[in-house]
C-alpha cells in the first residue's frame, strides 16, 4: 500500500518557519522527514493501562500466602472459588476466561512489580509509568513514543502508535507521530454526500497546513493522513471473527478497533488503551462488587481480542499496567487504600507463558513495603524493556528508558 | 527577570512596546480581545469595540465586581431552571424515592420476568419528568447557558476553574443529590471570595465528602460511625455499583437479628446482613490524600504518608445527614487521639474544631499559596505558569489573606499576562471552544442540555471526570488528532444551522454577500475579531470559489474560521 509522506513534510516545513515553539515538535517533525521506508516489523504491542491502581492482590491472588487470609476478612475471595494457577497464586475467579491462555502457555504474569518511586499519588505514579522516567517529572515524551523515536525503523505511516480514547495518552506524547481516536468509525469529517465530505477535508487540511502551529500542526497533520489510509482501508467493516463477543463497553469497543486496525495491515506497532475504576476505596467486594464487575470486564474483553485475532495473536502482545497497588490489609471501609506492588499480565505473542515471574516477596508484614503494601521486586521498566525486546525487537533500550540501568533479563520471551 | 511594569500603565496598551522594542505594540483592540480571550468565555459580535470603548482596565475591574454587573437577562432566563432553586433535601427524597421504585420493579422482575419489570422502569421514568435525571440534565444546560450569555463572565470562568480543583464526579451514586447543590453553593458562592472559606466548604459539602469517602471514614475501634444507632438514618443498599449502604446498622459489628417475629422480608434482611458486613470500621484515606494534593499543598507540598493518615484521623466524624444531604459531625466516630501533621501537633481530646484548625492551617501554609497561585496562572496566563506571574499572585494572596479576586487582578495585572508570547498561546479547551462559538456567532442556546452534550463529544463531559484532578487546561490535555476533527465536524454544523440545541442566525452576523473577499473580512471581524492570517484567508477563499450559492458561502467561511487554527487558540 503506497503510503504518503505529504503530510509530515508539510509539518515539518511548518515547525521550521516557527521556530521558537517547543522543540519536541521540531523534533517531531524532523524525525518523520527522516524516516526513510523501511518494512513494518507485524508486530503489535497493545498497552493496556488499568487507572486508578488495581489491587494486584485480588487480580492474581496469593492464595498460598497466609496473610492474604488473614489481613482481608472481608474482601478475600473465597478459596473455592479461586482458579488455581500453581502452587501460590490464583487467578480471580472474575478472570476465568483467561485461564485457558495461561493452560496454553500465552498469558504470564509478574507479581510483585511495580516502580522505584515511593510516591502514592496517582497522578504522579501513572506520570512516572508512562514517562517511564520514576521521580523525573520534567520528561517531555513517553516511552513509548521514544521506543518509536529511536528503537526501531518502521515504514511512515501515521498508525504506527494509536491511542483508543479522548485524549493522547503521555505513553504516546513526544516527537513520533501518534494518533489519538475515540471511535473509528466516526474519525474524520462528516458531510451528507461523499463529495461535501471530501472537500470539507481538503479544505481543513490546508487551512491547519497554512496557519497552525505547534502541537496543533503535527495532530492535524497525522489527523488527514490517517483518514486517507481510512478512506482506502475501511477496518470498521471487518467483523469480530472467531465468534468473538467484546461485549458493549467502551473497553471492548476499543479492543475491537484495535483488532481491526490490526487486520488491515495498517501498519499499527503500539496501541494504547487505558480503562478506570480501579480505585477501590470503599467496598471492594470479593467475587461481586465494583472489582469483580471491572475484572469481568477486563477478562471477557481480552479472551474476545484473543478469539478474534486466533493465529495472529502470535504477532500481538497484550501487556497490562496499573500506577501501582492497594495496601495489603483491608482499610476501615471494606476497600483498600493507595500501595505499592502490583501485578501485570501480558499475553500473546512469543511470551512463555503458564508462569509467575518476579520474586514473590510475600505478605508478612515485615516483608511489606514500609510495614503496609506488597514490597516491588521487580521494576516495572524491565517487563516494558523485556517486551520491548522480545516483541518488537529493540536492541538498544537507554534512550527509552534514560537512566535503568536494566535488569537481569527475565527470559518471558523467546 | 522580566521587566516589571506598573499596572497603570496597561491601561494605556503602550506595555509591549516597552517590553520588546522589536514587536509590534499590542493595539487597545488587541488588549480588549486578549481580556476576552482569558477573562470570558471569548467576545460576542462587537465586543472588543464595546471593551475597548469602556477602557480594557475598567472593563476588567467591572468583571472583578469593583462596580456590579447587573443582568437581569441572565436571572431571567435562570428561571426556567428548577435544579437552582431546589433543596439538596428534596433531591435526597427524590433519589431515595427513585431507588426504592427501582428495587420495586426488581422485584416485578423476580416474580414475572425481565420484560414486564423493564416495562415498569419505563412507565416510572416517564412519570418522573420532574425527577433527579430531569433537574441535572437541567444543571448541564444552565452551565451552558450561563458561561454564553452572562455579563459576569469572570465568575463563570472562575466557577470552572473551582469546578475542577475541587472536582467531584457527579454520577458517583448518591453524588447525584448532592452535586447541584455543592456547584450551585459551595462553589459559586465562594467562586471569588477568600480561599479559605471555598476549601472549608468543600470539606464540608456533602459532594465531596461522600466522592472521597470521607464520609464513611471513622475511628479505628470505633465501628460504628457515631456509635449512635440508626437514629433515623436510611439504610439502602446502593444499586448495582456494590456501594452499599454508608451507615451501619445498631451495633458495631453485629448483624440485625433474623429471629422470629422479624417483620423484614428476606431479601431486606439480606440486604441488612450486607450493609452490615460492609459498615465502616475504620480509617479512609482517600479524602486526606487529594486535600493535600489536589486542593491545598501540591504533590511536591512536604507532606508524608504519616501526615496522611493524620489528617485523615482528625476528619474522623467529618460526614453526612442522609436523611437531608447536610454536614453532620458525629463525635462517636471521630478520633480523640493526639495527631501531628506537618510538624504541628494537635492534641488529643478535641473534635470537629481541630478539622477547622487543621483546614485553615492548609489554607494558608506557603505551598498551598504557591500551588494554587501557579495553577491560576496557568489557566490565565500560559500553559507553563511564568514565575513573576506566580510571584505577583502570591505577594497578592499574602497581602490580603487569600482573597482570590486581588489574586486575580495581581495576575492579571502582572506583565506577563500581556506579554506578546503569551497572547493568544493557550488551547481552547472543549468547554472554552462550543461556548466561545457560540458567542462568535451570537448562537442562542435553547434550555436542553444538548450544547452540554456536544461539550462532552469534544472530549469534556460536564461534571463527568472521574478521578478527583479534574480536567486540566493545559494543551496535551486537549490537542490530538480526533479532538481537531471532533472539532471541525462542530464548527461545521454549527455555522450550517445544524447544530441542535442552539438557534445560530448568521444574518445577524454577516451580511449575504456574492463578494467573497469582503464576505471573507466580515467573517474574519465577526468571528475571530479580525485576526484571521493570510494563508487562512486564502484557502478559505479557494475554497469558496465553486460555492455558487451566497448562503452557502457564508456557512462555509463561518464554519472554517470556527473550524481552523486560529479559532483553537485564545
Amino acid at each position: 500500500m503506497p503510503i504518503t509522506r505529504r503530510a509530515f513534510v508539510a509539518a515539518g516545513g511548518l515547525a521550521l518557519v516557527s521556530l521558537g515553539a517547543d522543540p519536541v515538535f521540531l523534533d517531531r517533525a524532523a524525525y518523520a522527514l527522516r524516516a526513510a521506508g523501511p518494512v513494518a516489523s507485524g508486530k503489535t504491542l497493545v498497552c493496556l493501562f488499568q487507572r486508578g491502581a488495581v489491587d494486584g492482590l485480588s487480580m492474581i491472588v496469593p492464595a498460598g500466602d497466609s496473610w492474604y487470609w488473614q489481613d482481608r476478612q472481608r474482601i478475600a475471595l473465597q478459596k473455592n472459588q479461586l482458579v488455581p494457577l500453581d502452587d501460590m497464586f490464583a487467578l480471580n475467579p472474575r478472570l476465568a476466561a483467561l485461564k485457558p491462555l495461561w493452560d496454553q502457555r500465552s498469558l504470564a504474569i509478574v507479581h510483585a512489580v511495580g516502580s522505584p518511586s515511593t510516591t502514592r499519588s496517582h497522578f504522579d505514579a501513572q506520570d512516572y509509568m508512562e514517562s517511564g522516567t520514576p521521580d523525573v517529572k520534567n520528561t517531555p515524551d513517553g516511552w513509548a513514543n521514544r521506543f518509536c523515536t529511536n528503537a526501531a525503523e518502521h515504514v511512515n505511516t501515521p498508525f504506527r502508535a494509536v491511542a483508543f480514547g479522548p485524549q493522547l495518552p503521555r505513553t504516546l506524547a513526544g516527537s513520533a507521530p501518534a494518533l489519538a481516536i475515540d471511535d473509528l468509525r466516526t474519525f474524520g469529517m462528516r458531510a451528507a454526500q461523499a463529495q461535501g465530505e471530501q472537500k470539507l477535508t481538503r479544505a481543513f487540511e490546508e487551512l491547519y497546513q497554512g496557519a497552525a502551529t505547534g502541537l496543533v500542526a503535527t495532530s492535524s497533520a497525522e489527523s488527514f493522513e490517517a483518514i486517507k489510509m481510512l478512506k482506502t482501508a475501511n477496518p470498521s467493516a471487518v467483523a469480530p471473527a472467531n465468534g468473538a463477543d467484546y461485549g458493549k463497553g467502551k473497553l471492548g469497543q476499543s479492543l475491537q478497533q484495535i483488532a481491526q486496525l490490526i487486520k488491515a495491515d495498517l501498519g499499527v506497532e503500539i496501541a494504547f488503551v487505558d480503562v478506570g475504576g480501579w480505585d477501590t476505596h470503599v467496598n471492594q467486594g470479593a467475587d461481586q462488587g465494583q472489582l469483580a464487575t471491572r475484572l469481568d470486564e477486563l477478562g471477557n474483553t481480552l479472551a474476545a481480542f484473543t478469539t478474534d485475532l486466533g493465529p495472529r495473536m502470535r504477532d500481538v502482545v497484550v501487556v497490562t499496567m496499573s500506577e501501582f497497588g492497594r495496601t495489603v490489609k483491608e482499610n476501615g471501609t471494606g476497600g483498600t487504600d493507595h500501595g505499592h506492588g502490583t501485578a501485570m499480565m501480558i499475553l500473546g505473542g512469543d511470551v512463555k507463558g503458564g508462569k509467575v515471574y518476579g520474586k514473590w516477596p510475600g505478605l508478612a508484614p515485615d516483608a511489606r513495603y514500609e510495614g503496609r503494601d506488597l514490597a516491588v521486586t521487580t521494576d516495572f521498566r524491565a517487563v516494558f524493556g523485556e517486551v520491548l525486546h522480545g516483541h518488537l525487537g529493540a536492541a538498544d533500550l537507554s534512550r527509552v528508558f534514560p537512566g535503568f540501568t536494566g535488569a537481569p533479563p527475565m527470559g518471558m520471551f523467546g | 527577570m522580566p521587566i516589571r511594569l506598573p499596572a497603570p500603565l496597561l491601561a494605556l496598551s503602550f506595555l509591549t512596546a516597552a517590553t520588546a522594542s522589536a514587536q509590534m505594540p499590542m493595539t487597545a483592540a488587541d488588549s480588549a480581545r486578549h481580556v476576552l480571550e482569558r477573562l470570558s468565555y471569548g467576545g460576542t459580535p462587537g465586543e472588543v469595540e464595546n471593551v475597548t470603548r469602556t477602557g480594557v482596565m475598567k472593563w476588567i475591574d467591572q468583571q472583578l465586581g469593583y462596580s456590579d454587573v447587573h443582568d437581569p437577562a441572565l436571572e431571567d432566563t435562570e428561571r426556567y431552571y428548577d435544579v437552582l432553586r431546589t433543596p439538596v433535601a428534596d433531591m435526597v427524597a427524590m433519589q431515595n424515592d427513585q431507588q426504592l421504585k427501582q428495587q420495586k420493579a426488581q422485584a416485578v422482575a423476580d416474580s414475572t420476568g425481565r420484560e414486564a419489570a423493564l416495562a415498569a422502569i419505563r412507565q416510572e421514568q416517564q412519570a418522573s419528568k420532574k425527577g433527579l435525571q430531569f433537574l441535572l440534565a437541567g444543571l448541564n444546560a444552565v452551565t451552558v447557558v450561563r458561561a454564553a450569555e452572562s455579563q459576569r463572565q469572570l465568575d463563570e470562568i472562575m466557577v470552572d476553574f473551582w469546578t475542577n480543583h475541587f472536582n467531584v464526579y457527579e454520577n458517583k451514586s448518591q453524588d447525584r443529590s448532592y452535586f447541584a447543590d455543592y456547584l450551585e453553593r459551595t462553589i459559586r458562592g465562594n467562586a471569588l471570595g477568600k480561599f479559605e472559606d471555598l476549601l472549608i466548604a468543600t470539606a464540608r459539602s456533602p459532594a465531596m465528602l461522600f466522592y472521597l469517602d470521607n464520609a464513611q471514614s471513622v475511628a479505628a475501634g470505633t465501628g460504628v460511625a457515631g456509635g449512635r444507632g440508626r437514629g433515623g438514618m436510611v439504610v439502602r443498599p446502593g444499586l448495582g455499583r456494590g456501594r452499599a449502604a454508608l451507615f451501619p446498622p445498631p451495633r458495631a459489628g453485629t448483624y440485625p437479628p433474623l429471629g422470629a417475629g422479624d417483620p423484614m422480608d428476606s431479601a431486606s434482611a439480606e440486604r441488612a446482613r450486607k450493609a452490615a458486613a460492609n459498615a465502616p470500621r475504620g480509617l479512609n484515606e482517600n479524602y486526606a490524600r487529594e486535600l493535600m494534593e489536589l486542593h491545598t499543598l501540591g504533590v511536591d507540598g512536604g507532606y508524608t504518608q504519616q501526615d496522611v493518615i493524620n489528617v485523615a484521623r482528625i476528619l474522623t466524624g467529618w460526614t453526612i445527614d442522609r436523611k437531608n444531604g447536610s454536614f453532620l459531625f458525629r463525635p462517636g466516630a471521630h478520633d480523640q487521639g493526639e495527631k501531628v501533621v506537618l510538624g504541628e501537633v494537635f492534641p488529643a481530646g478535641h473534635g470537629e474544631d481541630e478539622g477547622i484548625r487543621l483546614l485553615k492551617m492548609l489554607a494558608t501554609n506557603p505551598a498551598t499559596i504557591h500551588h494554587v497561585s501557579s495553577q491560576l496562572c496557568e489557566r490565565f496566563v500560559a500553559d507553563a505558569a511564568p514565575d513573576g506571574c506566580i510571584d505577583d499572585a502570591v505577594h497578592a494572596w499574602e497581602r490580603t489573606g487569600g482573597d482570590i479576586r486581588e489574586v486575580v487582578r495581581a495576575i492579571v495585572r502582572s506583565p506577563d499576562f500581556w506579554a506578546p508570547a503569551n497572547v493568544d498561546s493557550k488551547v481552547k479547551t472543549p468547554l472554552e471552544f462550543v461556548i466561545s462559538a457560540m458567542r462568535a456567532v451570537d448562537g442562542v442556546p435553547d434550555s436542553t442540555p444538548r450544547m452540554a452534550q456536544q461539550v462532552g463529544r469534544l472530549g469534556e463531559p460536564l461534571f463527568q471526570k472521574q478521578t478527583p484532578d479534574g480536567y486540566g487546561e493545559r494543551q496535551e490535555d486537549w490537542v490530538n488528532s480526533g479532538a481537531l476533527l471532533a472539532r471541525m465536524n462542530f464548527a461545521v454544523a454549527l455555522a450550517s444551522g445544524r447544530m441542535p440545541g442552539v438557534t445560530v442566525d448568521l444574518d445577524k452576523l454577516v451580511p449575504l454577500t456574492e463578494d467573497h473577499v469582503s464576505l471573507v473580512s466580515e467573517v474574519s471581524d465577526a468571528v475571530l475579531g479580525g485576526a484571521m492570517t493570510k494563508q487562512t484567508r486564502e484557502t478559505i477563499l479557494k475554497e469558496l470559489a465553486d460555492v455558487p450559492n451566497a448562503r452557502a458561502a457564508r456557512a462555509l467561511a463561518v464554519g472554517f474560521a470556527i473550524g481552523g487554527p486560529e479559532f483553537q487558540r485564545q
